[in-house]
């Protein structure tokens, strides 16, 4: 026996957690793009997406954040700290890959640094994922090592039942746990058999490609500057990625007051790596794109033991010059 | 198909008679409707070669890729007509010349290539000439029409909203021909000219920045509205700026390689009084 929430119990379950005092977030369809958002019934959900356009990831590190508000006066500097706002929140239908990519980014920001806005979301969030019956042409998360029903980052792990009449519910955590006490009501118990996740094909092998990474003859290696030759250097796969991670401080204001703010920043500029000299160790855009690969598959890794992609393939998907890390990392396993 | 060889075998000539060292055009991409640039330097790299109607990214960008023109050695793209409007705009503006391009010319009626006739800039002229009297702003856009109906409170709301979306990866300016400043003032930072948070003051900033940069040069290529991750509608920005350009200077971008660029060309006579 397992328990089950059939899907037209998906409208109670949000208005009791929603009365229990959580914001419920999932994906939604907006006019011109899908996101993670706000919802205030189960039938604002759209549940059948692939994956959304925009990553989890935003929900706990957004694109720009205020961290302190300074002042600076005759005798002394006056500052003010903006907390990460407190709000229980459950995350429903979140797509493993993207949840994946949350518990990849756990130790990065509570390394040297504990990244308070990062960890009080996190705390304060129950990520509940779907297994996945559908992918696209740019999915891999099997290439990573991971699998359309990865448990990794969720709370609680739903799968799908035929003619989507709903789920089987497998709690894994005790913030999960505690999440489903509140709509237990709504919960049947039975014995039904979930459909199967989908076959996400192999797309190369990421042993092969680490030890060729690891090589230290290989950075220097004319493949990165035929791989990177038609990088346009923007950011989309950076912005777009549930695991990029990198962010820049700016003061916003004028001389004596302000804000100061920590944006997303991105290896693919070149203003990244700029010195103030006006000398960029990381100059050409094959060496940027270099530094992408190299830190999720070889730095990363090699500091937190885990490979920093998830598998969601949005690099590639929304890629203007249809490049990604799929298509590196094959190119890398041919070598 | 029958152009798509053609091509194939003219690249291969041009390539071994050394008449140019590379040829910019289209392979197949990762799925069946996409399309990547493709560098051609080898008779091998040429055979890989697609010119079909999927083949809409405008190429010419890459052309001002640093110390692709410095050796003075010639480089072969594939262009429909907006591209060929870039590249004048581009040598215009001094980025290039004009004598090292050599235009594979190229268009589509649904999903019928057609080979443009000509080789240089110039040859083109009479097809530029008659896209002007013609010109693709004339194409209905529902959404464009809707916003023109729209009075200036909701029209800032409508923007105020796409712009929302903005996260500032800077995709529209990468993909763009146009976008080749060595240093975009939004990375000048001492000082900070442009806020660089992606909250709705700094999304507007970049995007209005953006759309005056552009104004009378931009030939409605579309790149920057695909590149957008997010899918803000920007060509309708630049549409209606390229608009009040033909309108109020009477200049339709890119005709020629010696037009002189709107933006930075004055006259002592001008009416207005803040310039001179």
């Amino acid at each position: 026996m397992t328990r089950i929430l059939f899907s037209d119990k998906l409208d109670n379950c949000v208005a009791k957690w929603r009365s229990a005092g959580l914001t419920v977030i999932g994906p939604v369809q907006g006019e011109s793009l899908s996101s993670y958002a706000t919802v205030e019934r189960g039938t604002d959900l759209h549940l059948g997406l692939v994956l959304p356009d925009r990553s989890l990831k935003e929900l706990f590190f957004p694109q720009t954040e205020p961290m302190l508000r300074y002042t600076i006066k005759k005798n002394e500097i006056e500052t003010a700290d903006f907390t990460a706002p407190s709000a229980p929140r459950i995350i429903f239908g979140a797509r493993p890959c993207d949840a994946s990519g949350l518990a990849i980014d756990d130790p990065l920001f509570g390394w040297d640094y504990k990244d308070e806005y990062w960890f009080q979301r996190r705390k304060e969030s129950v990520i509940v994922t779907i297994a996945c019956t559908k992918a696209d042409d740019f999915c891999m998360c099997t290439s990573l090592k991971l699998a359309p029903d990865s448990t990794k980052g969720a709370d609680v792990l739903l799968r799908p039942l035929d003619k989507n009449r709903g789920w089987l519910v497998e709690e894994l955590t005790e913030r999960g746990r505690e999440a489903f006490v509140i709509i237990s009501e709504y919960l049947q118990e039975g014995s039904e058999t979930a459909l199967p996740t989908v076959e996400v094909p192999e797309k190369f092998n990421l042993d092969a490609c680490v030890t060729w990474l690891q090589n230290p003859e290989n950075f220097d290696s004319k493949f990165w500057k035929e791989i990177s030759m038609r990088c346009i250097g923007c950011a989309s796969c950076t912005y777009l990625c549930p695991t990029c991670h990198c962010f820049d401080i700016q003061d916003e204001g004028d001389t004596y007051s302000g804000i100061r703010r920590k944006n997303w920043d991105s290896c693919s500029f070149a203003l990244f790596t700029m010195h103030t000299s006006g000398h960029n160790p990381r100059s050409t855009q094959s060496a940027r794109w270099r530094q992408r690969i190299m830190h999720k598959f070889n730095y990363f890794p090699g500091k937190f033991s885990v490979n920093s992609c998830s598998g969601c393939g949005r690099c590639s998907r929304q890629c203007p010059v249809d490049m990604g890390i799929t298509e590196t990392l094959q190119e890398i396993s041919k070598l | 198909m029958i152009t798509q060889e053609k091509y194939r075998t003219t690249v291969k000539e041009l390539l071994a008679n050394g008449s140019i060292k590379m040829a910019i055009g289209y392979r197949p991409g990762s799925t069946s409707d996409r399309r990547r640039p493709l560098f051609i330097r080898t008779s091998e790299e040429a055979d890989q070669l697609v010119l079909d109607s999927t083949c809409i990214t405008n190429l010419s960008g890459y052309l001002v890729t640093e110390g692709l023109l410095s050796d003075e050695k010639r480089v072969g793209i594939f262009l429909r007509p907006e591209g060929i409007r870039s590249i004048n705009i581009l040598a215009a503006e001094y980025q290039l010349n004009v004598d090292q391009i050599i235009i594979f010319g190229f268009d589509f009626t649904g999903r019928e290539v057609r080979a443009l006739q000509g080789q240089t800039t110039g040859d083109f002229s009479a097809l530029l000439s008659e896209i002007r009297e013609n010109p693709p702003l004339a194409t209905k856009e529902p959404l464009l029409e809707r916003i023109e109906k729209m009075n200036a409170k909701e029209r800032f709301d409508f923007w105020q909203q796409e712009f929302s979306r903005c996260i500032k990866c800077y995709a529209c300016r990468q993909a763009c021909p146009m976008c080749y400043c060595r240093r975009c003032i939004v990375d000048s930072n001492q000082p900070q000219w442009v806020n660089t948070s992606s909250h709705t003051l700094g999304n507007f900033e970049w995007n209005v920045v953006r759309a005056f940069h552009l104004s009378g040069r931009c030939v409605q290529c579309g790149n920057c509205d695909r590149a957008c991750p997010v899918n803000i509608p920007l060509r309708l920005i630049n549409q209606r700026m390229a608009k009040e350009v033909v309108d109020g200077f009477d200049h339709f971008a890119g005709l020629s390689p010696t037009q002189e660029p709107v933006l930075a060309s004055f006259k002592k006579d001008d009416t207005e009084t803040f310039i001179l």
